[in-house]
């Protein structure tokens, strides 16, 4: 198998997160969005580990996995939170402000 | 390009059969990857989005990386992904589909991310083509062998391909304590900012 | 795939067990033991640990001074202290950071003792993610390694997108924290991208070893001229992802809304410490990973530099809201701080030098001002710049320090901001190529520009009338005004020797391990 077919899969993955970001107006579809990028960047990881042949693609990979568990669970702890502000004010407003 | 068109038709049967079984799932994981981002419906993204992280699990397991593959399977799909669908039943349920994209910018998004993809597909094909990962792409690790199995003692360490899940544990705590440390303290605060922000008064 | 090759039954090499310096590491153990204490006695004494947090607090950060001053100590008989091969460094340029980090995490904790106590908010678990975040940026300081960048990176951030939220029943501070919370993780990820890339480049990810790869092929040591496009992309994704963090234009649409939405403190803690770690990381990563390849950094470096001044200055003439000024007067000095990495390459130890200098007196300078502006919304409860009229007719002693803080950040001497533009624009000058002298041209442009609204800022103070003749003083804690008495102090002291300044932050190149 050739490294580029790995690092061009991620690379298409990576650009679809970025077409997301710029689209999406909801936060949690943003969110989504920019673990597609993550998986990207872990695939590049991996591949480059297995390339040379060394554990440190697969030791970076698990360490994005679990900053990216963190990050999502107070994402959704601050939407949780906007959401019971908004309601309490303009229920049609829900829709999060975007980047 | 060329290159990587041409290695799916030579090659043995076995190199054949992995290729056509790795552009299956590639297709999958990208098709899949382009309805996350174009869906209409927020509880369809996040299945999609499953499909992605198990597609990115299986190109793991294609890399001989297994613990990696593992661990994607657990924590993306069985936590990140419930949590995300906790997020949106918790907030949305009630909403209809509306507003969820904003079609004004689907334009400029595209063109964005085309270019990037031409940019960045020109500088790996630049830098990286024709590169061939080796055929069993597990770690490298160094073991002890017995040269002869009546004396113990008598070894000599040779470096062979493994798997990678002790290999793993062994860089972690040799190398990189600090930032393993500092991820523990992290998701720590995370837990505790998460409960705090989330709560109700 | 031949799986055949691996035998069956090999024991895998004993584990080594690495060396680890305890000295070196205790300014991080200190301020760990301290979060963890903040947060036990929260759970054990519930409401009745209130009142102590915030001291425990400030207490935790000034005893991880004490390890940080013996280390100093030694480090002119030891030298540098390297740990895990070169991945995390104790050496002058990473201990002057930590004293910067701590000193202003502690002067934040004075802000906010009074702040957080009199509003509506969660307490204990303020501090304790405020100590964390601190912890953060002191382990950035030593790291040299992208996993230990990385994770440190995220140690600061994901507590700071938590705090921006604090405000938990006003919406503003709520948007602000997600606006924050989806552009930091966005960045991160593009940044992580990068580091991906530079892994792959090298096989390694301890950035002496990263810009060895960089500089020659490690099989024949010619140079890897060929593989420029992957390094340039590599290095852009990186250097994108922290101009996001450190609200270089045009990546800072966050900053003002998210620093006026957040909590007065927090704001302050934002854009000063949290600033000063994404810069820390770029310095590190620029003079330790990227050096061998200038060619590629100082262009990108070059227009972030330029758009962050010229953007960031015209904005800010035009705010009506005395923090989003301080945001955009950020920005701008964040163009300022990134001016000497245009001519990294060619002026290596003089940019670093008036790098460090800047952020010292950056740090003093911003969190002064954000005191005064805290104070005067203690009276006024608005941020609008014309809350701050006629300040001097009813809280002179705030007046004069506003003056300073607003006198210093245009760099008037003998102010503590004269002398680090004045070394910015000497560095960048000093290196003499063409683009160099118009970057010099465009930071001497920007100082008067910047001269204007910070003036405008003191006019108001001194010339006009105090809003409906309100002339009842302001009481001001004590915390708060330990917090304007160090930061005016500290302006006045790098001002008029700024030779005890540059005897500190003259630090030579950063010690790689």
């Amino acid at each position: 198998m050739l490294l580029n077919q790995f690092l061009l899969l991620a690379a298409v993955l990576f650009c679809l997160g970025v077409y997301g970001v710029i689209t999406r107006k909801n936060g949690v579809m943003v969110l989504m969005s920019i673990e597609m990028i993550l998986n990207a960047v872990n695939i590049n990881l991996v591949a480059f580990g297995a390339f040379n042949g060394t554990p440190i693609g697969s030791v970076f990979a698990l360490f994005v996995i679990a900053v990216a568990a963190a990050e999502v669970g107070i994402g959704l702890a601050i939407v949780l939170l906007i959401y019971r502000n908004k309601k309490s004010i303009d229920f049609s407003e829900v829709d999060i402000l975007k980047g | 390009m060329i290159s990587l068109i041409a290695q799916i038709t030579t090659g043995d049967d076995l190199l054949v059969a992995q290729n056509i079984f790795w552009w299956f799932f590639a297709l999958v994981t990208v098709l899949a990857g382009i309805k996350v981002v174009t869906t209409d419906n927020i509880v369809h993204a996040a299945l999609y989005l499953v499909i992605v992280l198990a597609g990115v699990a299986v190109q793991f397991v294609f890399l001989g990386s297994e613990f990696a593959a593992v661990t994607q399977v657990l924590v993306y799909i069985g936590a990140i992904v419930v949590l995300l669908l906790f997020g949106i039943m918790l907030t949305r349920g009630s909403l209809g589909d509306d507003q969820l994209v904003d079609t004004e910018r689907r334009g400029m998004g595209a063109l964005v991310a085309l270019l990037l993809f031409g940019l960045m597909a020109f500088s790996l094909v630049d830098g990286f083509e024709d590169v061939v990962l080796p055929e069993d792409t597990r770690n490298l690790i160094e073991v002890e062998v017995p040269i002869d199995t009546d004396i113990d003692d008598d070894e000599f360490i040779r470096t062979q391909r493994g798997s990678d899940t002790a290999a793993i544990g062994d860089t972690i705590f040799e190398s990189y304590i600090v930032p393993f440390e500092a991820v523990s303290v992290l998701l720590l605060a995370a837990l505790i900012g998460a409960v705090v922000i989330a709560r109700k008064e | 795939m031949d799986f055949s090759a691996a035998l069956p039954v090999a024991d895998v090499v004993a584990f080594n067990r690495p060396a680890i310096d305890w000295h070196a590491a205790s300014p991080e153990l200190i301020l760990l033991g301290f979060g963890a204490l903040l947060t036990l006695v929260d759970v054990i004494f519930l409401d009745r640990a209130k009142q102590y947090t915030a001291a425990l607090a400030g207490i935790g950060l000034l005893v991880t001074m004490v390890p940080i001053l013996t280390l100093a100590n030694d480090m002119s008989e030891t030298g540098p202290r390297v740990m895990f091969d070169g991945a995390y460094v104790i050496d002058e340029f990473s201990l002057i950071m930590k004293a910067i980090f701590i000193l202003s995490g502690y002067v934040v904790i004075l802000l906010s003792t009074n702040y957080i106590a009199e509003g509506d908010y969660w307490e204990s678990e303020y501090y304790g993610l405020m100590l964390s975040a601190i912890l953060g940026m002191v382990v950035m300081a030593s790291s040299r390694d992208l996993i230990s960048i990385f994770v440190a990176f995220e140690l600061l951030s994901i507590p700071s997108y938590m705090l921006a939220t604090w405000k938990k029943r006003s919406l503003e501070s709520n948007e602000a924290g997600l606006k924050y919370y989806l552009m930091g993780v966005f960045a991160s990820a593009i940044m992580l991208y990068g580091m991906s890339l530079l892994f792959g480049a090298s096989g390694e990810t301890i950035l002496t070893k990263v810009n060895a790869s960089l500089s020659s092929d490690p099989l024949t040591g010619e140079s890897l001229s060929s593989s420029t496009p992957v390094l340039t992309l590599a290095v852009i994704f990186v250097i994108v992802g922290f101009a996001f963090k450190v609200s270089a234009a045009p990546f800072h649409n966050w900053a003002p809304d998210t620093y006026s939405g957040a909590p007065i403190p927090v704001t302050a803690f934002l854009a000063v410490a949290s600033k000063i770690a994404g810069f820390v990381a770029l310095v590190q990563l620029v003079f330790v990973g990227f050096y061998a390849r200038a060619d590629v950094f100082q262009p990108l470096m070059w227009i972030l530099a330029a758009a962050s001044m010229i953007i960031g200055n015209l904005i800010a003439l035009r705010q009506t809201d005395i923090v989003r000024l301080m945001a955009y007067s950020g920005v701008a000095q964040a163009g300022f701080i990134l001016a000497p990495l245009a001519v990294a390459g060619d002026v290596g130890d003089q940019a670093l030098a008036s790098i460090v200098s800047y952020l010292a007196i950056y740090a003093a300078m911003n969190l002064g001002a954000f005191a005064v502006i805290l104070a005067a919304a203690r009276k006024t409860g608005s941020t609008s710049i014309e809350s701050m009229n006629g300040l001097f007719s009813y809280a002179p002693g705030l007046a004069v320090a506003m003056t300073i803080f607003m006198f210093a950040l245009a760099g008037i001497p003998p102010l503590g901001g004269w002398f680090a533009k004045f070394q910015i624009f000497f560095a960048v000058v000093e290196q003499g190529g063409t683009w160099a002298i118009i970057l010099g041209v465009l930071l001497a442009v920007n100082s008067v520009i910047a001269l204007y609204y910070y003036a405008s800022v003191a006019r108001r103070i001194w010339a006009d009338q105090a809003p409906d003749g309100d002339l009842t003083p302001i009481r001001i804690p004590p915390s708060l005004g330990a917090a304007l008495v160090l930061t005016v102090v500290a302006t006045l002291v790098f001002g008029f020797l700024p030779g005890a300044v540059s005897q500190f932050t003259d630090v030579g190149l950063i010690a790689g391990g």
